[in-house]
């Protein structure tokens, strides 16, 4: 069971290999250091810049060095923000006209399609609505029909009685967000997605429901609500 | 036509069967889970005391896997004869299993019945509860609805309804002993340590002159500490309540990691973990890191700048002495069970809700306390950085200790009003009233996230920074160097000090902000690692060419960079919003944190009380003891934190008081191998936890029989190696001559002080100079 969007697998795997270069080149000089320029046991300790005390030691400093690691960063991050970049025009997609087009009208399907970077485009999305309240979920599947889009409850070994929604795969929904008392944010977690739903304020939320999702996945709270804020739950059905 | 017309009539018959049934439906498990302990998701918001619920025919205490007939039942309220509706109940018991009698009532699982839609219309149902096979203490909850039937109604089918809720508690043959309450639990570790606290002081005092150990020679002594305005002194104090508050917090959160060692855990209720989780990070941030800073801040900003006291001694005795009022409030509610439930972020409008405990109110005052407290804390600390520096030290000739506590406070100083505000506007929505959280009358639940994050985001490099000015100074006077580049840490630390006012938007990275600020909070949020790579790859070009003598501080700074460095490189991941839409909120924020205000500020600590602690007490500190805390406590801290970066990747919630695996019967939110390393974290914690006690123990012996220490033991440079150890109790330093004064700082670099620098010489080009001038005149 992986977790893993097939976006945040290829950033994770991007992150990863700059962190490993950079954790490499910091540890290395670290113990090559701490191991190379130490002093002996047994011999007088020596003071390399003649530190004295009440005096302000004098200057050890190297401009080239120092604008180096300060350039060099610097153009590692704007390689990973322009990396981070790619996903978001489909995460933050517009309702009109954008990576998911417009609003399905009665009947037509998204047929959505995910390329090799994970990101999911669709012909038209449906629109749905969830409504946080403390401590349960409400799905409203609105004007679509029962193969489109189905709402339930189920009793789980675990969690006991939580509420169902369930979605059909090569289908995008746009969920409509909003709470009725204080902040939720549904954690939809094989979508590798959340979004807070607030009192008297709308969210949304892209749900693209690809071939490839699990059949069956947890959505929890993840922004705290009180005390049964930790079994908020409500399962997803990915089916065909 | 007609088959099409009463189709639609069909349509119309189950939508008004619906509607009437809707009732019912609502009060059926929809949110049942959260019943048992807390309020009702029935009818009505608020319980009513005319509602009457009971539960007939429970023994006094149960035979082994007998079953009982149950009939539960309820009187009063609004219900009444003739309604469509009447009522309906909802039963838990915690042990045992239930089973259901007829068509009025439907078995949910084992441990919890409700009614059916055929039985909504009566005031009482048989069920029967089948006594477990072991010796158990068993609850039982109930749950009842009075409904007044005005389901078809204009007002939606619930108006007017009331709920009640009755709690039997059931012993089996052998009466067993209740588990601790681990509030008790709390409480008495709480007064453990306080009474050894106490034990400790009677017995440091003893050791002064134990001749003279008697209240009358006590009362003043103490007298002495409680109105002394010595920065030493108030160090000191600063410096016991940190550590104190430091275990603490330990302690809360031992308790956490055995509530999450197993899956599905119920060491702890909801409401207890949520009360820990709030008071474990209000704890650790606002009572031990700030105090602790304050501690060093208070011992070595005066020592350090060639001073003889702060600017503000008075000033200086007040915010302390805030500070135990501070931490009373904060845990008064803990007292009645009602603790803080917020969370450290106590976010909008939960913590102007009802639902929010009691001890909330109470949480927000102290620290509204807290808030003045560090204001007057870094009035004190500018003022005395800005007058009171020695003759010759310019602010570039700052040790970087001091400039770290600049910084700090400059950052604070700037952003602890937007909370203060904030605080001030959840009280007053919780204690008299105003609308500033409240929905309903127009107010913003996003205000209170603007005005926390824009002090919190501040507020953790406020926590960290002062431990980048300690490792400068340990790494540079271990390595035997000057520190690499003077300038660039200092600029770069100020770097820090702008950059932390314009990233707080990635914690709002799901709050619906808009995407164009999201990718500008991106980048802003990406630029924090040049300032702190700078730092880092500075400190380890000091190390270049050094000398490095391995002491326990020397140690701890090393420890530092390698877990600072981690936490830095998995702070990278969040802004890539992405990635950060599943990593917020998980495990691997709770990772990233507590390695860079564990492995980063904590570590750094360390180094400045292995460092310091010569100078403070004048007593050296056990080396052997030192490497042994320092490899126990560096090998346990990062086996207890690295695994959860994991764990949040595979999906595991903070602030959730318990976690599901998914096994082969059963769909969790996590994969199986999550329970074996949540085991292994819990484990690890505890070692962590009691690797810790080395240093307590090592403070002891140090005290009691440690070497005396010398002036300078480690080979620094900045003033407080120019006095003894302990410095006198009116700070002086020993000057050249021999005799004791206020010192002036030197500088090696005195030639190169007096050179213009490149900008100045380029400003220089544009100006006309006194010699051109003079010569026009003439």
């Amino acid at each position: 069971m992986s977790v893993m969007t097939p976006i945040f697998e290829g950033l994770w795997d991007h992150y990863i290999f700059w962190s490993v270069i950079v954790g490499a080149i910091a540890f290395g000089w670290l113990y090559h250091h701490s191991f190379w320029f130490t002093s002996k046991d047994g011999k007088k300790i020596p003071n390399v810049d003649e530190i004295e005390v009440g005096v302000f030691p004098k200057h050890n400093d190297d401009m080239r060095l120092e604008v180096a690691w300060t350039i060099l960063p610097f153009l590692l991050i704007v390689w990973l923000t322009y990396y981070s970049w790619e996903p978001l025009d489909a995460m933050w997609t517009s309702a009109d006209g954008g990576v998911h087009g417009y609003e399905c009208e009665e009947g037509q399907v998204s047929n959505n399609v995910m390329d090799s970077n994970g990101i999911i485009t669709s012909d038209c999305y449906h629109v749905i609505e969830i409504t946080g309240q403390q401590w349960f979920w409400n799905f409203d599947c609105l004007e679509l029909n029962d193969s489109l889009c189905d709402t339930g409850t189920e009793t789980m070994e675990v969690y006991g009685s939580v509420p169902v929604l369930s979605l059909k795969k090569g289908e995008t929904y746009l969920a409509i967000m909003e709470s009725v008392d204080v902040t939720h944010a549904p954690w939809f977690q094989h979508l590798g997605t959340k979004e807070d739903v607030l009192p008297g304020q709308q969210t949304t939320l892209w749900l693209p429901i690809s071939e490839s999702m699990t059949e069956e996945s947890m959505v929890l709270c993840a922004e705290y609500c009180g005390d049964a804020h930790s079994i908020m739950a409500a399962k997803l059905v990915a089916h065909n | 036509m007609v088959g099409k017309r009463s189709k639609g009539a069909i349509v119309a018959l189950v939508v008004i069967a619906a509607m009437l049934a809707l009732p019912s439906a609502q009060s059926l498990p929809v949110g049942i889970s959260g019943v048992q302990e807390s309020g009702c998701n029935c009818h009505g918001a608020v319980p009513s005391d005319s509602v009457v619920a009971s539960i007939d025919g429970l023994p006094e205490s149960y035979n082994y896997s007998e079953a009982y007939e149950l009939t539960v039942s309820f009187q009063g309220g609004p219900s009444q004869e003739g309604n469509v509706n009447q009522g309906g109940f909802h039963l838990w018991a915690s042990e045992g299993a239930l089973s259901v009698n007829d068509a009025t009532s439907q078995l949910y699982n084992q441990n919890e019945v409700g009614h059916t839609d055929a039985g909504n219309d009566q005031l009482s149902w048989t069920v029967t509860w089948t006594a477990p096979a072991t010796d158990k203490n068993v609850d039982f909850v109930l749950h009842v609805n009075s409904v007044n039937g005005n389901a078809d109604g204009a007002g939606g089918g619930t108006s007017g309804d009331m709920w009640s809720k009755v709690t039997i508690s059931l012993g089996g043959p052998i009466e067993v002993l209740e588990a601790a309450d681990p509030f008790v639990v709390l409480g008495v570790l709480i007064i453990v340590s306080a009474s050894l606290l106490a034990i400790t002081l009677a017995y440091v005092f003893y050791r002064k002159d134990p001749d003279a150990f008697d209240w009358d020679h006590f009362a003043p002594w103490l007298a002495d500490w409680m109105t002394s305005t010595d920065h030493k002194k108030i160090g000191t104090l600063y410096f016991v309540a940190g550590l104190f508050f430091l275990g603490v917090g330990g302690i809360m959160a031992m308790i956490i990691r055995i509530q999450l060692s197993v899956p599905g855990n119920d060491f702890l209720t909801q409401e207890q973990y949520n009360q820990f989780f709030t008071l474990h990070g209000t704890t650790m941030i606002f009572l031990a890191a700030m105090p602790m800073i304050n501690g060093f801040a208070n011992w070595m900003i005066p020592l350090q700048l060639g001073a003889a006291d702060l600017a503000l001694p008075r000033i200086n005795a007040m915010s302390f002495w805030l500070q135990p009022f501070a931490a009373l409030l904060i845990f008064t509610g803990v007292f009645s069970g009602h603790g803080a439930d917020t969370g450290w972020t106590g976010y909008a409008p939960y913590v102007v809700s009802e639902g929010a405990h009691y001890g909330t109110t109470m949480w927000a005052a102290g620290q509204i306390m807290l808030v003045a407290s560090s204001t007057l804390t870094g009035i004190n600390f500018l003022t005395t950085m800005a007058v009171m520096r020695a003759p010759g030290m310019g602010w570039m000739q700052m040790p970087l200790f001091s400039w770290s506590i600049l910084v700090a406070n400059v950052m604070l100083f700037l952003s602890i009003p937007a909370f203060g505000v904030g605080l001030i506007q959840v009280y007053l929505d919780r204690v008299v009233g105003t609308a500033f959280y409240d929905i309903a009358a127009g107010g913003d639940p996003l205000l209170w996230s603007h005005l926390f994050w824009y002090f919190g985001h501040p507020e953790v490099y406020v926590v960290v920074v002062p431990s980048f000015g300690i490792i400068s100074e340990v790494i540079a006077t271990s390595s035997r160097r000057s520190i690499f580049g003077y300038r660039s840490m200092v600029y770069a630390m100020a770097g820090i000090g702008i950059v932390a006012f314009i990233v707080y938007g990635h914690h709002m990275f799901t709050s619906g902000m808009s995407p164009t600020l999201r990718f500008v909070t991106m980048l802003t949020t990406m630029l924090v690692a040049v300032p702190t790579g700078i730092k880092v790859f500075n400190w380890l070009m000091t190390m270049h060419g050094g000398s490095l003598v391995y002491r326990t501080h020397t140690l701890w700074a090393l420890g530092f960079l390698v877990t600072f460095t981690l936490g830095g490189i998995s702070g990278m991941f969040f802004p890539s919003i992405a990635m950060d839409t599943h990593l917020h909120e998980s495990y691997f924020v709770v990772a990233h944190f507590h390695y860079v205000l564990v492995g980063g500020t904590v570590f750094g600590f360390f180094a400045g009380i292995y460092y310091w602690w010569p100078k403070a007490t004048g007593k050296m500190l056990s080396e052997k003891l030192g490497v042994l805390h320092f490899l126990t406590a560096f090998v346990s801290y990062n086996a207890l934190f690295w695994p959860m970066h994991r764990l949040g990747v595979w999906g595991m919630t903070r602030r959730h008081h318990t976690y599901f695996v998914t096994t082969e019967e059963a769909l969790g939110s996590l994969p199986m191998e999550a329970a074996g390393w949540n085991m292994f974290i819990t484990v690890s914690a505890f070692l962590f936890f009691f690797s810790n006690f080395i240093l307590v123990f090592n403070m002891i012996v140090s005290s009691i029989r440690g070497e005396d220490a010398p002036d300078d033991p480690w080979g620094g440079w900045s003033f407080e190696w120019m006095t003894s150890s302990p410095p006198p109790a009116h700070t002086l330093y020993k000057l050249n001559d021999g005799s004791w004064g206020l010192p002036t700082l030197k500088d090696a670099n005195e030639h190169i002080a007096n050179e213009p620098g490149w900008l100045s010489s380029w400003f220089q080009r544009l100006l006309v100079t006194d010699e051109d001038t003079e010569e026009e005149s003439h």
